[in-house]
């Protein structure tokens, strides 16, 4: 098979695979925030909650988190009411690697805002500075370049997760090649595989470069 | 008077830090603290401006009456819009440039225009001879430039008192002097300021009254030449050659 059409058919899995990285990890990082600030509040209930919700989704296997998205979500919904039947499988795939995701992240930023310096809270009070100001402006930039090392793990991570979107039948990248080397009974197994190793491979290393650039301005600012 | 405590106390699990500590400071006045380690020197300090919270006590700040022990928020923030604190381990803000750094009180404690405040922080470093640093980082200055920029960040917020914790403590021998200037100057000027330090050479120098302080409470207070001279307490005296022995 030449090697051209090998190419054009896994490209057309790639929308698929940017969609679920860019709308998961988007939506995981809001959720994520949200999640951290429940388990950062000293009321008991709201860190119970977060940490229930953290436990049970860090102690599930991604590919088992999707296939409960698409087949048990909606069960569970239809029993209050609500029928999500008509969604699409890619919407699916998003929450089902949101939900994930949202909990990795949690755990970064969370980790993150702990690591600030507190002193620097201090000098911004003891200054006339308002809490809210001094958490807007001093913590918070900070906490997320402390945090851009996780984040850019999770999100190779999550790159790679997306390949598991072939269990609801989603044709991103990796089904695409997993269709096309079916239909030629195995014989260009290796070079397309090789092939999508290599697509894998060039967005890893967007997503290294891209955090490279952001690192290399900001390093200053948390030395 | 500028500022005037009362009766101060405050523990911890229990274990009581300050134990009724009375403190003024005068228009001008340099108030300089010496005292043992872990005698709440510290605790003191962070007790007037509400970093830590006291369990008793009355302070006067200019007009101002407040129960220390139970503040309203409106008093807590006038009281650290009227005061600044100058820290050990100088806590600037790292992700704020060092012009930033001294002007961040003056928009956001303040309310100064952006404009006017940045003005004001140029003319701070200027006279500190640190202009070509007014965009470095914290990362990027040395612990005495870091100092420096520290103490204009009080200094340029006109507090009724500046209060200072060790500022020369964290410092390189070969820095400090750099910072005491800074400070010596300031006094010039008739800031009012407490000053908790080991640098003798300062208290014996730029204090206006020396105030020796052990187990949370005033022991005995005076000029510096009274007090390194002739001591009245046992206790002080104690200390002050326990001192000369280290010198
Ligand atoms: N947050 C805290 N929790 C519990 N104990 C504390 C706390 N802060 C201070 N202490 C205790 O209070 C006592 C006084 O501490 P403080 O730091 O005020 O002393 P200091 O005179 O400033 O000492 P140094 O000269 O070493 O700085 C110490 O025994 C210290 O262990
Ligand atoms: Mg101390």
């Amino acid at each position: 098979m030449k090697t051209s059409k090998i190419i054009t058919t896994l490209l057309a899995g790639l929308p698929t695979t940017l969609t679920l990285l860019v709308a998961a990890f988007s939506l995981a990082t809001l959720l994520g925030i949200g999640l951290a600030w429940l388990n950062l509040r000293a009321n008991p209930l709201a860190r119970g909650l977060a940490r229930l919700y953290l436990g049970l989704v860090r102690g599930t296997p991604p590919l088992l988190m999707l296939l409960l998205a698409y087949y048990g979500l909606p069960v569970l919904l239809k029993t209050v009411g609500i029928n999500i039947d008509h969604w699409t499988r890619l919407t699916f795939g998003i929450l089902g690697l949101t939900i994930g995701w949202s909990a990795y992240l949690s755990e970064a930023f969370r980790s993150a805002y702990l690591a600030v310096d507190p002193g620097q809270l201090e000098a911004a009070r003891a200054s006339g500075i308002s809490d809210r100001h001094a958490f807007w402006r001093i913590i918070v930039p900070q906490a997320a370049l402390l945090a851009l090392p996780n984040i850019e793990n999770l999100l190779i991570g999550l790159t790679k997760a997306t390949s598991l979107v072939y269990v609801i039948g989603l044709y991103d990248l990796y089904n695409q090649a997993t269709n096309l080397s079916n239909q030629t009974a195995g014989v260009d197994q290796l070079k397309i595989f090789t092939i999508l190793a290599l697509g894998y491979w060039g967005l890893v290393l967007l997503i290294e470069a891209g955090f490279r650039q952001i690192k290399k301005r900001t390093a200053k600012r948390i030395a | 008077m500028v500022l005037e405590v009362h009766n101060l106390h405050k523990q911890f699990k229990g274990k009581e830090i300050l134990r009724g500590v009375d403190l003024t400071v005068g228009a001008g006045e340099v108030v300089v603290i010496i005292g043992p380690s872990g005698s709440g020197k510290t605790t003191l300090l962070r007790s007037l401006n509400f970093l830590e919270h006291a369990d008793r006590g009355q302070l006067q700040l200019k007009d101002q009456q407040i129960d220390l022990a139970k503040p309203t928020k409106q008093q807590v923030q006038w009281v650290r819009r009227h005061t600044a604190m100058v820290f050990q381990n100088y806590n600037l803000f790292k992700n704020k440039t060092a012009l930033q750094n001294i002007a961040e009180g003056l928009i956001y404690g303040q309310g100064m225009a952006r404009q006017k405040a940045e003005g004001v922080a140029r003319a701070a470093l200027d006279k500190l001879g640190l202009a070509d640093q007014a965009d470095a980082y914290p990362a990027e200055l040395s612990g005495g430039q870091q100092q420096r920029i520290g103490i204009a960040r009080a200094t340029v917020l006109h507090p009724e008192v500046i209060l200072f914790d060790e500022p020369t403590s964290a410092l390189d021998p070969e820095l400090v002097g750099t910072v005491l200037n800074d400070m010596q100057a300031l006094a010039k000027q008739g800031q009012p300021m407490v000053v908790v330090t080991h640098q003798m050479w300062f208290a014996r120098n730029v204090a206006s009254r020396v105030v020796f302080f052990a187990d949370g409470r005033v022991v005995e207070e005076g000029a510096p030449a009274d007090l390194f001279a002739h001591p009245k307490e046992e206790r002080t005296r104690h200390f002050l050659n326990s001192l000369a022995e280290n010198y």
